[in-house]
């Protein structure tokens, strides 16, 4: 066959015909690379499974309004993960289909499940959802497991101080068993701090460990005073941590709880001269009343109804209840993990109107520049059109 | 079904730019991306207080406002030059030896030769000439591509006879170095083994390294950057992404994110359409794919469907290398801690293709280390006070892929205890500064990328499957390619070549 002029002319060129020799003979000899599927999907699946079918295998009590729920794989396989991590479980509840992330509290040292702790929460569409109604046998689609919330060995203290309110104990929960499961060479001193001994979850079980291993020291912190408790009542405050933790400046920080006792711990730690790089912050969802948020619009009361609309559709939208929540209510299927402002999967444009932003958006500058939006937490605060 | 002139799979850089210049010509276009944020490879990501760039490190064929490169003229086509605030990096690079000594190649050509002389004054003559080589190779490849745009089909037997001997005297340059490779020249010019690794750095941008690395594509480097200057963005390169997909969408064209393409409709053997992730069809008169041939045949289309000089035309193309990344936020300036070049490479010997070796294995051991701070460049990048750094080494994802899932974290995490202990080794106290740090291995960037192999630059970049011999031809009528796989990766030549795929395109339908 005649040769192309590009050819011609390559081979002109020094190492020229050797080169085109070399393609020649690797069309005919070398082995075919075009292979049935996408490979990358393939290999990367066992690491970090694009969705996970899960199935109830257990359902316990725990504390006095709060069950651990054991799940398993519909298909026998779960990912691996890092102790802190969640998960993000898909519900459908009275015909909407919303989700929840919830921190694995089992430890990583064994997949045979993944079990999660649901407390019981005022007004929780979700929680009584799952406490009341979830049983053995019951399925659920969830994405996870994410979350940056863990030890990260190359620069974290081997000396953990763990503050933990109320469930946010159950990511500490699997760092801890993994801990104790494994012998890891750490040490870790917990402050827990909850209203009452009763809701106190896994009180137990810490206090158990704390007897058994010398690595794990364990204080549970009352806010409410109790008869006959001898333990420590207050709050998790500067002095507090100082008394029980003298070593604390040595430590890597992590606190897990609700908003305001997150953002309380971590002005006390930077208070006492702990630098930022040694607090890491669990994330947290917006206040369930969004309107006690600094810098909620005075005249909005949360309870009004707004235009949204989204890809030429109308919807409502009430004020207090995010993008995301409006969006969930009609219907509308958008891509979702951490419901913090984290994970960015929920993104969305703002074409126009105006929105409140909630504490704790992580969002890049060109979010910013462009107008997109975490939706899970922004709240319409006029009529409002976005782009999906 | 909708119909459209153009429908563009994956909005890495050349799917947005394909897109955008579409749009710009009047056609009716839709770009699909399976991702929440387009981007493809160049994208960011936030970790406490900071925002990390994940690809980007100098965008090349900017030029100035005043002397605009062939990059700028295309922002400015897309009306985006003015929403970006564009940063000039006054220096190439950096190179540290092992013996604690380095070289920083200033962004000019008179400046760079009077300093290398200067440090090298036995080469002094060399130097001068191999200056006079890269840009003489460059101007006459850049003189036959215009002439070869020009022509049509194929000359006569004749005609070719006539250009074969006429070829090597009109572009001597050209036929000498063309197909050499890096550490080839290299040796041809110069003896000082650390001059060479000082003009050689650009090998890193492409995965080669100098052994193996196309002589032709670090002459393009050199005086690409040299003439147009490197340059960095305020707000990471999700700010050129989503500049370019406004743009597309002020133009007219309709961009989906979080909407992947499950699969190419043909007919009689030519691409009609595609199927979207949701099931919904579109046609339209050209595909342009901008995801690898490999994912394009093998995942959008059934077996059957594949031809065979699909097959045998994509045996020669390895897939390319991966790369172990470490992004860390720390509490310090880049000063405090003794970075003054944004762009180093850093050696743990004198010999750069003996220490890539070590890319094949799982952890770093002697690879080559890169380290870029990209507060030196853009001082806002994060907050007062504290520094972003990506530092890492090029790796192949094979012992990656190799490992169990229960193994995966604790050797990511001793590979970035590796890097770090490489960074405090040449910044004392570094570790200590750490703030934020995430670990992104060959299977972190299969993951975002979609890409096999994790490739991070699509297939191996070496003389005989790059710059004369990218797989850029499709085999189905109507199906294109646009992206790295198929033409230089990075942004600047990415985007440049889309544009030329898309403005060819756009006279077709």
């Amino acid at each position: 066959m005649a040769k192309s002029i590009k050819e011609t002319l390559l081979g002109t060129l020094v190492h020229g015909e050797e080169i085109l020799e070399n393609i020649r003979v690797m069309r005919e000899v070398s082995q075919d690379k075009i292979t049935a599927g996408n490979e990358a999907d393939v290999r990367i699946a066992p690491l970090h499974t694009k969705e996970l079918n899960l199935v109830v295998s257990s359902v316990a009590d725990t504390g006095k309004q709060a069950k651990v729920i054991r799940l398993s794989s519909q298909n026998g396989y779960l990912p691996p993960f890092e102790a802190g991590q969640y998960i993000n479980l898909f519900a459908e509840i009275d015909g909407v289909r919303t989700s929840r992330p919830y921190s694995i509290c089992s430890s990583p040292r064994q997949r045979a499940y993944y079990e999660i702790t649901v407390a019981r929460t005022k007004d929780g569409f979700v929680s009584d959802y799952m406490l009341d109604e979830v049983k053995e046998g019951d399925t659920f689609t969830a994405n996870g497991p994410a979350g940056v919330f863990r030890y990260q060995p190359v620069f974290h203290s081997k000396r953990s101080l763990f503050l933990a309110g109320g469930s946010g104990i159950t990511p500490f929960m699997s760092m801890l068993r993994e801990i104790i499961d494994a012998g890891l060479d750490r040490e870790v001193t917990l402050l827990y701090g909850c209203r009452n001994v009763e809701n106190a979850l896994f009180h137990e079980e810490l206090s158990g460990y704390a007897a058994e291993h010398p690595n794990f020291t364990y204080h549970l912190v009352l806010s409410d005073s109790a008869e006959g408790w001898s333990g420590e009542q207050g709050f998790i405050d500067a002095a507090r941590i100082a008394r029980l933790v003298p070593d604390f400046s040595e430590r890597t920080c992590y606190i897990c709880g609700p908003q305001v006792m997150n953002d309380f711990c971590k002005s006390e730690l930077l208070g006492m001269g702990v630098p930022l790089k040694k607090i890491r912050r669990e994330m947290f969802g917006a206040q369930r009343d969004i309107t006690k948020e600094p810098g909620w619009p005075v005249d909005l009361t949360g309870q009004e109804i707004f235009r949204l609309t989204v890809d030429g559709r109308v919807i409502e939208a009430k004020s207090g209840e995010s993008l995301l929540t409006a969006l969930e209510r009609a219907g509308v299927r958008v891509n979702v993990c951490c419901r913090s402002g984290e994970c960015s999967l929920c993104r969305v444009k703002l074409v126009s109107g105006k929105v409140f932003l909630a504490q704790g958006i992580l969002q890049r500058k060109a979010d910013e520049a462009f107008g997109y939006l975490h939706s899970c937490k922004s709240y319409p605060v006029s009529d409002v059109e976005i782009m999906l | 079904m909708q119909q459209y002139d153009a429908i563009v799979i994956g909005a890495g850089n050349g799917g947005l730019a394909c897109a955008a210049t579409l749009a710009e010509k009047g056609k009716k276009v839709i770009l699909f991306e399976k991702h929440n944020i387009p981007g493809g490879c160049g994208t960011s990501f936030r970790r406490g207080r900071f925002e990390f760039e994940v690809a980007l490190h100098q965008l090349s064929s900017m030029g100035t406002p005043e002397k605009p490169g062939p990059l700028r003229e295309l922002f400015r086509r897309y009306g985006i030059e003015n929403q970006i605030e564009w940063i000039e990096i006054k220096e190439l690079f950096r190179v540290n030896f092992p013996d604690g000594t380095g070289i920083s190649i200033p962004a000019d050509r008179k400046n760079c030769e009077a300093f290398l002389c200067s440090q090298f004054p036995q080469e002094k003559e060399s130097i001068l000439r191999y200056f006079e080589t890269v840009y003489a190779f460059c101007s006459e490849s850049a003189a036959f591509a215009e002439k070869s745009a020009q022509s049509t089909g194929e000359p006569s037997a004749a005609k070719k006879a006539i250009m074969k001997m006429g070829f090597p005297k009109m572009y001597p340059t050209l036929a000498r170095y063309a197909l050499k490779s890096t550490q080839e020249v290299l040796d041809e010019f110069f003896k000082d083994v650390k001059l060479q690794l000082a003009l050689s750095a650009y090998w890193c941008f492409m995965g080669m390294p100098p052994a193996r690395f196309p002589w032709s594509i670090l002459a393009k480097c050199t005086n690409i950057y040299m003439e147009d200057k490197p340059f960095y963005l305020r707000g990471t390169s999700m700010m050129m992404n989503q500049a370019i997909m406004d743009a597309v969408q002020r133009m007219g064209g309709v961009v989906h994110l979080n909407r992947g393409v499950e699969r190419i409709v043909l007919e009689g053997g030519a691409a009609v359409g595609v199927v979207d992730e949701k099931g919904e069809e579109y046609r339209a008169s050209k595909i342009i794919s901008n995801i690898s041939p490999l994912a394009t045949y093998g995942a959008l289309l059934q077996p059957e469907e594949v031809p065979q000089a699909a097959q045998e035309y994509l045996r020669p193309y390895t897939i390319g290398i991966s790369a172990l990344t470490c992004f860390i936020g720390l509490d310090c300036t880049p000063e405090e801690i003794g970075f003054a070049t944004s762009f180093t490479l850093n050696y743990e010997s004198f010999d750069a293709n003996e220490d890539f070796k070590d890319a094949y294995k799982l952890l770093p051991e002697k690879d080559p280390l890169v380290a870029t701070c990209y507060t030196v460049d853009d001082p806002e990048i994060s907050p007062p006070g504290t520094s972003i750094i990506t530092a890492g080494t090029l790796k192949y994802s094979a012992e990656w892929e190799k490992l169990t899932p229960e193994q995966y974290y604790e050797k990511k995490y001793e590979a970035g205890k590796r890097i770090v202990a490489r960074l405090e080794k040449m910044y004392p106290g570094f570790t200590d500064h750490i703030e934020e740090m995430e670990v992104a291995t060959p299977l972190t960037h299969m993951r975002y990328l979609n890409h096999p192999g994790g490739a991070i630059y699509g297939y191996e970049q070496d003389v005989m499957s790059s710059v004369f011999f990218f797989p850029a031809e499709s085999k189905i009528p109507n199906l294109e390619f646009a992206s790295g796989w198929v033409n230089a990766c990075g942004f600047g030549p990415n985007y440049l070549f889309a544009d030329k795929v898309a403005t060819k395109i756009a006279l077709e339908v």
